[in-house]
């Protein structure tokens, strides 16, 4: 027999090496990990090494204490970039590589994204249901589609007011319950030389919280396909509020809330207040000057709908490639509903607002000195976490509905109008989901 | 194959090639020494160079499609002709960008370009004090990365931050506004001018340098001033330099990105396709849409090409 010479083992390993490339440029992410058999648990005595790759800060921290008590189930948590920002790309690349780690920080309103590249594993079949009970429903509805479970709820923002009192008085109109009873006092505000808030025409998650209050849903995931009503009458209502508030230039549409240009105007007294998650609480006491001048009180309500919304949030999803998903599960649960994991996360990490159903964090049931000495997260965010719209859930192209409204949005600038923006994101919404083959139809009487 | 293989596999020739069992011809090693030398280079080349730009093609010609709500029921990719071209061309706010960046194109470069000559041929010129210190200066702004650049205009961009809006608001009592729909391109434009001016200005320099001083001399014994031997010597002289540094600047154009992805954050006027580069980048890595995204830069690609390539043969034919 022939032998192989060196320089055709060299050939033949770039033939082989230029084929697998050339393999590997079929489309990713075209097979379900949840149809292939379930992994076991891993054996007693067994080591097992999680990864998690987030962009909370400091969570090795947290892992720690895990690590700590479970020898055989050690944590390492890995930074990545936030979410569009850069982390997302990265976990897609590691997933369409056919790696990446146990468990990865993904926005709820991902998840269906993720699910659309077979990027994560039905937490269903490791067993969540018996965990369900220690989640708030709202936020467990935002993980469970189409009959499993993908992603542990990891933090989230019910909405509530944040006002200055100061300047309330100053332009002598009480503080809101009603969006109509803020449109009323909003004139005043803009007398002292103020907004009463900020409307970010490009960061349509806002919007998006607004009509979801106002007890809108946009799509909804059925047997027969999805079923899109962003265009409907809540939704709409919404959208002609606010094209009256820029038009009648009750609020600023010049800068978005938690920017550079945002923060030097709430630092000369001409934010008043503003409708924000709870986890701005944290943000705005980067406005300098600002500590005791703010009060929480809980979101205007419209005449319909619920008491507020949830803006933000986040999960910790196994992802498919996972080879202990069980064990990651269990971190995720006890990380975010164990009272040391959230106590923990809180002081650590800085999360927002704890998915668990009964327990906020021990440093949140206190007064709080910068606002004064209010119980601000007893007294309105608790409530409003209680206070949610039941229905609403995220779809697989989410961040590009976004997009399209907050072009649309921008339009505004030139004199087009945020409900035309609807419509119009509606449609596009639907000739995206065709193009990629999906189902969708509108809602029925509409 | 010219190659004559050897029946003993264990020669005893002290060759060192005793487990090649083949001895190739002193022609077939000429003949090959040439693609060995450069096989490094080529299998770099090949690999992230043609094989990035066959697979865009490729990707930019196939669609994926799912079925169920989140494809559960089966994905299929298939041969899609020239649908993701149609798509994109159908998409008003790609189509948009591009014009957007030839609009940029048509005002920056030519200002860059005669800023950046206008400098060269100062510094150049025989009164020039310390031209040493200046051409660093005016190269400086080129060493600092372009999302720096970009992160410490937007502070005198921004309302509230900006020192030349305060200083605007109390002498003139005028509030500009750099972020707005109309403005906003042109800040863009003072950064990417600000950037590269000084690197073209180098270009430019180095050429003048490349000038036989008899030139000089010659000109000046035909008795031609300072402002004469710019226009009639430097000037046709250092034509190639113009046309090379605009034909990068308007490539350069076409791919405008980190300054309006930056500047995103602070300015609501810039969307998520305001320029060619950016919309190709949310397709792709916000919708995860690699087929359509691949057609967008393959488009960005060919609009590069053809402009560069009009340029080229516009000034070739001017100049005969």
């Amino acid at each position: 027999m022939r032998q192989v010479t060196r320089r055709e083992l060299l050939g033949m390993g770039l033939t082989g090496g230029a084929a697998a490339v050339l393999a590997g440029c079929t489309t990713p992410g075209t097979t379900s990990v949840n149809a292939q058999p379930v992994v076991p648990a891993a054996a007693s005595g067994e080591k097992v090494t999680l990864t998690y790759w987030a962009w909370l800060k400091d969570l090795q921290k947290v892992a720690d204490i895990w690590n700590a008590k479970h020898p055989d189930v050690q944590v390492e948590v890995s930074w990545i970039q936030g979410g569009n920002d850069g982390g997302y790309q990265k976990l897609y690349s590691a997933l369409a590589a056919g790696g990446g780690p146990d468990l990865a920080q993904v926005e709820m309103r991902t998840i269906p994204e993720f699910m659309l590249v077979n990027g994560l594993v039905d937490l269903r079949r490791y067993g969540i249901d018996e965990h369900e009970a220690r989640f708030d429903p709202t936020l467990w509805s935002q993980v469970s589609y189409a009959g499993g479970v993908y992603g542990v709820p990891q933090d989230s923002g019910p909405t509530g007011l944040y006002h200055r009192p100061d300047l309330y008085e100053q332009a002598g109109v009480p503080v809101p319950t009603t969006w109509t009873q803020w449109a009323e006092v909003a004139p005043a505000i803009r007398d002292v030389g103020a907004y009463i808030d900020a409307f970010p025409l490009d960061d349509t998650s806002v919007f998006a919280g607004h009509a979801m209050q106002a007890g809108a849903t946009w799509l909804r995931a059925t047997e027969d396909g999805w079923v899109i009503d962003m265009a409907g009458e809540a939704t709409l209502d919404v959208a002609r509020f606010f094209d009256a508030a820029i038009d009648d230039d009750l609020v600023t549409t010049s800068t978005n809330p938690f920017t550079p240009g945002w923060y030097a105007a709430a630092a000369h007294d001409k934010i008043a207040s503003l409708v924000g998650a709870s986890w701005g609480d944290a943000l705005l006491q980067s406005v300098s000057g600002s500590e005791g001048k703010w009060r929480v009180a809980p979101a205007p309500r419209w005449d319909h709908g619920y008491g507020s919304s949830f803006i933000g949030g986040s999960t910790a999803a196994v992802l498919a490639n996972s080879a202990h998903p069980r064990e990651a599960m269990e971190f995720a649960v006890w990380m975010t509903t164990s009272r040391e994991g959230i106590d923990a996360m809180i002081e650590h990490s800085g999360i927002g607002w704890s998915p668990a159903r009964d327990y906020i964090g021990a440093s949140r049931e206190g007064p709080s000195e910068y606002f004064g000495g209010q119980r601000y997260n007893t007294e309105v965010f608790q409530p409003a976490s209680k206070d949610q719209n039941p229905d609403w859930q995220w779809w697989p192209i989410t961040q590009q509905t976004f997009n399209i409204l907050g072009d649309g949005f921008r339009r505004k600038a030139t004199g087009g109008t945020l409900v035309d923006a609807v419509v119009a994101a509606e449609q596009q919404t639907i000739d995206v989901f065709r193009q990629k083959g999906l189902t969708i139809r509108k809602a029925e009487g509409r | 194959m010219t190659q004559t293989p050897q029946t003993t596999p264990t020669s005893t020739e002290g060759t060192g090639r005793a487990t090649s069992g083949r001895v190739p011809t002193r022609r077939a090693v000429v003949n090959r020494a040439p693609w060995i030398l450069v096989s490094p280079f080529l299998i770099l080349f090949l690999l992230t160079f043609v094989l990035p730009i066959v697979v865009a093609i490729g990707q930019s010609f196939t669609t994926v499609t799912r079925a169920g709500l989140f494809g559960e029921e089966g994905v299929t990719s298939r041969f899609a002709w020239f649908e993701n071209y149609r798509l994109v061309l159908a998409d008003g706010n790609f189509v948009d960008s591009i014009w957007r960046m030839l609009l940029f194109g048509i005002v920056q470069v030519p200002v860059m370009i005669v800023a950046a000559t206008l400098l060269a041929l100062l510094l150049e010129s025989a009164s020039a004090r310390w031209p040493g210190v200046f051409r660093a200066t005016y190269f400086m702004p080129y060493g600092i990365p372009g999302v720096i650049a970009t992160i410490l205009w937007s502070f005198l961009y921004v309302p509230g931050l900006s020192p030349i809006i305060d200083v605007s608001e109390a002498l003139f009592g005028y509030t500009p506004d750099f972020l707005g729909a109309g403005t906003v391109l042109w800040s863009i434009a003072n950064i990417v001018t600000w950037t590269y001016t000084g690197y073209n200005m180098l270009i430019i320099v180095a050429q003048l340098k490349a000038i036989p001083s008899e030139l000089y001399e010659a000109a000046r014994v035909d008795g031609a001033g300072p402002w004469r031997t710019a226009v009639s010597i430097q000037l046709p002289l250092i034509r190639p330099a113009l046309v090379l540094t605009t034909v990068f600047s308007i490539i350069g154009t076409l791919q405008l990105f980190a300054e309006p992805q930056l500047l995103q954050t602070v300015s609501p006027a810039i969307d998520s396709q305001y320029t060619p580069n950016l919309s190709a980048y949310t397709t792709a890595f916000a919708y995860n849409d690699y087929n359509l995204a691949a057609a967008q830069s393959v488009l960005i690609a060919l609009v590069a090409f053809v402009l560069s390539f009009a340029f080229l043969k516009l000034t070739n034919r001017s100049s005969r």
